[in-house]
């Protein structure tokens, strides 16, 4: 395991009377999408504020990328690209002249620019947009545009608040892949999000519930902990044959009158190439599998995962 | 119309006004500050105002004029010995006025002729010296008529001759002129700033500017510049339409009276940045601005005399960087004077830039 590109030991932030974090530690590996996850008011934005050094913690450390982001906010940021929920495009300026504002502060101009916002512009679908306002473009594009000026200087790791939030299905997708491609590439992405669902596409969740760190572990492993597992049926077909290919995939199998039906905690790759064979051997039998879905797994983490003192 | 519904309306209404501590200050503290503020300095009775004497009779009678001035409580005499000590005095603010009995006075008086007293003013604050030449000639006519009653061989009384500094026909159009700049410099500058930094924050860019490698002196710099810009022309325009259309122009270097102008509206650029940086919304941003507005109008010396102010006031207005900003305004302006004789204001003023800006720093850069 290598060493963690983003670290937090004991990070909490009060405000008053009001603990809006508590004593969180994080570790995110590099390369990495890390979904952190919670309600409203649980304590993700401020977290993330604390972490890109634009909000002072109450107590706690913070390692980004090496640097000590309490001590030396200012540091990090060169190493960091953050989108917050408000996509932060100057109105009046064309998403061209946003560019090259952004741009600019980070020092990127010329030739490096134009090769570095040329590929932007063409994975976002941005080059229609580039001579208008950002107040005459429509949310998603401007939400599209914001991911990729969070982008424009290459950082290390990727802060992204609710990147999702208030656009269209295709978007999303959009997002989902670029995402990813940019972990493919070694960018660290942290990332909140609404959508539960969403934790599907990281390699790893965090769930944060009264600024408390409540679950901490990969989708599959929440999956298995927090859900009533994998469900497996086999219509049609020889049952007897159907039945044993479920046990050997590791499921519970019960049979009933018109299927075989299975259950697991979780599918590792031997039980599912257990199902891929009896599909080619009865090409009769339609297997339909069934994962929990991670909004179930949420609101099981909600109640059932045991709270930090 | 439902009074149940009116009634719900109302309760609602009254509690988040009620709950908003800033809205509660500004209904309480505003009509209150400004009854009391107005009740100072609009008035347009003489307090205390350093008035000069040169007795160059030191007679009874040229005392008993100077104890009957002394006796309205209007003024703070200052025996001097010399012109060239009122001059002085007059310049450099530590005195409002000055009155001169000749020698011969009382001889002239009890053989029956009028005496002439000469009382000077500073014309720059026309307002003060228009109203302290009211007293004056006041007193001076009362105690020449009581003289002429206890000489009834004496029949004229005393006269009083008018002398004035800077402003010789104590025109007003020049002294609005000068805290002209002192008003518009001061509101204006800081209300288009107040919005600023508030605004970026509501729309998300200026946590944006906030993880970019931008260091806050940049960002501070990259507001104040361009809008200094602005202002500096603005200055610019001002003193052509004052000249051009009021024919009023500066009888001090013009050149200077545009740097001194330019480095105060980043003072003033800065207070609005402190503003919007301490406030939620824009709204809260712009009451700032016309709170802060009050005490400019009202104790900056734009349109009321601060030596006319009770003495403690006096010392408050000295904690506005418009207070300075104007009397080094009206020096330039109705004085001619140049940065040999304004470098204490000017250092004031500076003092206050440097202070402005740090604040300024501070707020903008401050992780909440």
């Amino acid at each position: 395991m290598s060493e963690p590109i983003i670290r937090t030991r004991g990070l909490s932030k009060r405000f008053g009377d009001f603990t809006a974090v508590d004593a969180l530690d994080l570790a995110v590996e590099p390369g990495t999408i890390f979904a952190f996850l919670g309600g409203n008011g649980s304590g993700k934005s401020t977290t993330i504020r604390m972490l890109i050094g634009i909000l002072e913690p109450t107590a706690g450390e913070i390692r980004v990328d090496g640097i000590d982001v309490v001590h030396t906010p200012r540091r990090v940021r060169d190493h960091i690209g953050y989108m917050g929920q408000k996509v932060s495009l100057y109105q009046g300026l064309s998403l061209r002249e946003n560019v090259e504002f952004y741009a600019g502060l980070f020092g990127l101009a010329g030739a490096a620019l134009e090769r570095r916002w040329g590929a932007l512009r063409e994975r976002f679908d941005l080059a229609a947009a580039e001579g208008r306002r950002p107040e005459d473009l429509p949310a998603a594009i401007r939400q599209r545009a914001g991911l990729a000026l969070s982008m424009l200087h290459e950082p290390r790791v990727l802060f992204l608040d609710e990147p999702t939030a208030g656009v269209d299905v295709r978007s999303r997708s959009l997002f989902w892949d670029v995402i990813q491609e940019e972990a493919a590439g070694g960018t660290t992405v942290f990332v909140t999000t609404h959508f539960v669902e969403e934790a599907d596409s990281c390699d790893w969740v965090a769930f944060i519930d009264a600024g408390k760190l409540i679950a901490d572990a990969p989708p599959e492993a929440l999956r298995e902990r927090f859900s009533d597992g994998y469900r497996v049926t086999v219509r049609g077909g020889d049952p007897r044959a159907a039945a044993a290919a479920l046990t050997a995939a590791g499921l519970a199998v019960e049979s009933a009158p018109d299927a075989v039906r299975g259950t697991a905690p979780g599918l590792p790759p031997g039980a599912l190439a257990e199902l891929e064979r009896l599909r080619a051997r009865q090409p009769d039998a339609h297997v339909e599998v069934q994962q929990p879905a991670m909004t179930d797994v949420f609101r099981r983490v909600l109640t059932d995962a045991p709270r930090p003192a | 119309m439902s009074w149940q519904r009116l009634r719900t309306l109302l309760r609602r209404e009254a509690r988040a006004s009620l709950r908003d501590p800033f809205t509660v200050g500004i209904l309480v503290a505003v009509p209150l500050l400004a009854m009391v503020l107005f009740g100072f300095v609009l008035s347009t009775e003489v307090h205390g105002l350093r008035l000069a004497v040169l007795d160059g009779d030191a007679s009874p009678a040229s005392r008993r004029l100077i104890g009957d001035l002394r006796a309205t409580g209007a003024f703070t005499l200052v025996p001097v010995r010399s012109r060239d000590e009122i001059e002085l005095g007059l310049v450099d603010g530590r005195l409002g006025g000055a009155i001169v009995v000749p020698p011969g006075f009382g001889r002239d008086l009890a053989e029956g002729r009028t005496p002439e007293v000469n009382a000077i003013y500073d014309a720059a604050e026309a307002v003060l010296a228009g109203n302290a030449e009211g007293y004056v000639r006041g007193v001076v006519a009362a105690t020449g008529a009581r003289l002429a009653v206890r000489r009834p061989a004496s029949g004229g009384g005393i006269a009083v001759v008018t002398s004035v500094l800077f402003n010789p026909t104590l025109a007003g159009v020049p002294f609005m002129v000068s805290g002209t700049f002192g008003f518009v410099l001061s509101f204006l500058a800081v209300l288009i700033t107040a919005v600023t930094i508030v605004n970026e924050r509501m729309a998300g860019t200026f946590e944006q500017l906030q993880v970019t490698p931008a260091t806050t002196l940049e960002i501070l710099l990259g507001k104040l510049l361009p809008m200094g810009g602005v202002f500096a022309l603005d200055i610019a325009l001002m003193m052509l339409a004052a000249g051009l259309l009021l024919g009023v122009w500066p009888n001090g270097s013009a050149a200077f009276f545009w740097i001194v102008s330019a480095l105060y509206v980043l003072t003033t650029l800065s207070m609005g940045l402190i503003f919007s940086a301490t406030s939620a919304t824009a709204a809260e941003a712009v009451q700032k601005t016309v709170i802060f507005s009050i005490p400019i109008v009202q104790l900056s010396g734009f349109a009321f005399p601060i030596r006319n102010m009770p003495g403690w006031l006096q010392w408050v207005t000295e904690c506005f960087p418009a207070t300075h900003y104007i009397r080094i305004s009206r020096a330039i302006y109705l004085r001619g004077e140049g940065p040999l004789d304004l470098w204490p204001e000017l250092l004031i003023l500076a003092a206050f830039g440097a202070l402005q800006v740090t604040v300024a720093l501070r707020t903008m850069g401050a992780r909440t």
